[in-house]
């Protein structure tokens, strides 16, 4: 790979038809941000104090607690977080002038900027007692909810190798049970979303995740009860299906079909995460023995059957294909890969999406170097217009819902 | 930026001036709407909210933001009219704003009303179009250009 990293700047220069705000997006997310003691005291007014369940390092100190996800002017959600700020080399700065926030390069201002609002149902608590947002974090326009958070891939060593899931960003062990319980109860899960929607306009997507349990007489028997179990639960709070994703090992026929049938889940991620057949064997040891590969990816395209086309995802980590010693050593071989994923899946109607690629320390890939920016700017541009052209389009991880992926925010136009 | 002029403000709070807004799409072709929504929050911007992110208006409105393409907006009531050109300078997707463009549909067209965004425009450019005031600023600049000339302000009378 070059040496010489292009910036924001240039490449807003070179590729005209990708939005700045976009490549800021990818940027930020690429290399953090922090915040000046003057954001950082106004984040802590009630319109922005968040304060949520995290095992991150200095999330909440004793000054004050970070904020939620960056929005930009154009309403593009950035989900990065300045309470990882030291994980970044250079990360961008956010400063606070006369009542407004904004985003700096290196002392160079770049755009104003602005943060996700607290959502009223914060700082209140379930009838057993538990704060809310300990049950379920906020985006600008939806809730997380991770029922069961502990990933039995780490009992074997066998976790992603980019994977930080419910570590302390910096130590590569899990933290539940220790700093936060394992297993969320349903009826908490239950009151925190009916109070979650009392505050009007405020979430139009629920969105569960989970460290994966393999157990049960099928693989995952036991996790895809428990997950049904929730969503019944949450789905009482609705007259029929909802507008939802389960991000979750790819399951059996069987398995994805009660799912549909006994819950008002309306969409289903199994994260493929990276597409070389090889390097996935590699990067997610764990998916690979529990499932197997190509098995992974069956499932994730039958599921299509049972959910329809364009109700089915599957993420990737970008980048992570580039990891060594195994990775690709150039990005136009690691753009070729993942392209053809992109092609394979939507000639399935499934929608194949990019996030991007941080090397956490907690994370068996710390230290390893990411992709430049213009990788980034052209993977995105790239995976729109393949989806385009097959009609898909990423309504449960747009813009507004997800602010991870810089390729569906790319569809606003489409 | 400048401050609206207060007639301008006054026009755009009344719930009975018509107020459209005008985008372009990636091709130049224009697509003008009505935005019962619109109104001024600060006498300095324009704002109005957008039902569905599929909306044509709302897909120019994101290409002007990523593109830098303006917009063009119509405020007319009686025989008072201004034009508003400018670019969108935010889209707000949540917040105190944003709910209380929420309230204000719901209190409109019931419990079931929903909007997908909150749109900033920042006025570039304000023009009086009344048509009184027009002429008047023309025939100051051109008297003698293109007036007919049986109108009762030129054509003297003839008494018999």
């Amino acid at each position: 790979m070059s040496n010489h990293e292009s910036g924001l700047e240039e490449l807003a220069d070179r590729y005209p038809d990708v939005p700045r705000f976009i490549i800021l997006k990818l940027d930020a997310q690429r290399r953090g941000i922090k915040l000046t003691e003057n954001a950082f005291n106004a984040v802590q007014e009630p319109l922005y104090r968040y304060g949520r369940y995290s095992g991150v390092k200095g999330e909440e100190t004793s000054k004050g607690v970070y904020p939620g996800p960056l929005i930009l002017r154009d309403g593009t959600t950035v989900l990065t977080s300045a309470a990882a700020a030291s994980q970044f080399e250079n990360p961008y700065t956010i400063d606070h002038v006369e009542g407004k926030f904004y985003i700096h390069d290196n002392g160079r201002r770049i755009d104003e900027v602005d943060f996700t609002p607290r959502p009223d149902y914060y700082g209140k608590k379930t009838s057993r007692g538990v704060p809310m947002e300990s049950i379920a974090s906020a985006r600008p326009q939806r809730i997380d909810i991770q029922p069961y958070r502990y990933c039995h891939f780490w009992d074997t060593q066998d976790q992603c190798k980019f994977c930080s899931f419910f570590t302390d960003l910096e130590e590569q062990r899990q933290l539940s049970d220790e700093k936060f319980p394992r297993a969320l109860n349903v009826e908490d899960i239950y009151e925190t979303v009916r109070e979650a929607l009392k505050e009007p306009g405020r979430i139009s997507q629920i969105n569960l995740t989970a460290g994966a349990d393999y157990s049960g007489a099928v693989p995952f028997d036991n996790e895809v009860n428990r997950y049904i179990e929730v969503l019944q639960a949450i789905g009482r709070n609705f007259s029929g299906r909802f507008p939802s994703q389960l991000l979750a090992p790819a399951y059996t026929k069987k398995q994805v079909k009660r799912l549909y049938d006994e819950t008002g889940l309306s969409s289903y991620c199994p994260d493929i995460e990276v597409w070389d057949e090889n390097l996935f064997k590699w990067i997610c040891s764990g998916k690979d023995k529990v499932v197997g590969r190509n098995e992974w990816v069956k499932r994730t395209i039958d599921a299509v059957e049972i959910f329809g086309k364009g109700n089915v995802y599957t993420n990737f980590v970008a980048g992570v294909e580039t990891a060594q010693p195994h990775g690709f050593k150039t990005i136009d071989e690691a753009l070729k890969s993942s392209f053809e994923g992109c092609e394979f899946f939507a000639k399935h109607g499934v929608v194949y999406l990019s996030l991007v690629w941080r090397p956490w320390k907690s994370s068996v890939f710390a230290g390893q170097k990411q992709p430049p920016l213009e990788y980034y700017v052209r993977l995105v541009k790239g995976l729109r217009e393949i989806r385009r052209a097959y009609g898909l389009t990423s309504d449960n991880d747009d813009y507004k819902h997800c602010g991870n992926h810089g390729d569906s925010d790319l569809e606003r136009i489409d | 930026m400048s401050i609206l002029p207060e007639e301008l403000v006054n026009l755009l709070k009344d719930h009975d001036s018509v107020k459209i807004l005008s985008t372009t799409d990636e091709n130049g072709v224009p697509h003008a709407v009505a935005k019962g929504s619109l109104t001024t929050l600060d006498g300095i911007t324009i704002a109005f909210n957008e039902g569905l992110d599929t909306n044509i208006s709302n897909k120019n409105l994101v290409r002007s933001i990523w593109f830098d393409k303006s917009v063009a907006i119509n405020v007319t009531k009686g025989g008072v009219s201004y034009q508003i050109k400018g670019k969108p300078y935010k889209c707000l997707i949540t917040g105190p704003v944003y709910k209380e463009f929420l309230l204000k549909a719901r209190e409109r067209r019931g419990p079931d009303a929903d909007i997908a965004a909150v749109w900033i425009v920042k006025p570039d450019e304000v023009r009086n179009e009344t048509p009184a005031i027009r002429r008047k600023e023309e025939e100051e600049k051109r008297p003698f250009f293109n007036r007919h000339l049986d109108r009762a302000s030129i054509k003297k009378t003839v008494h018999t």
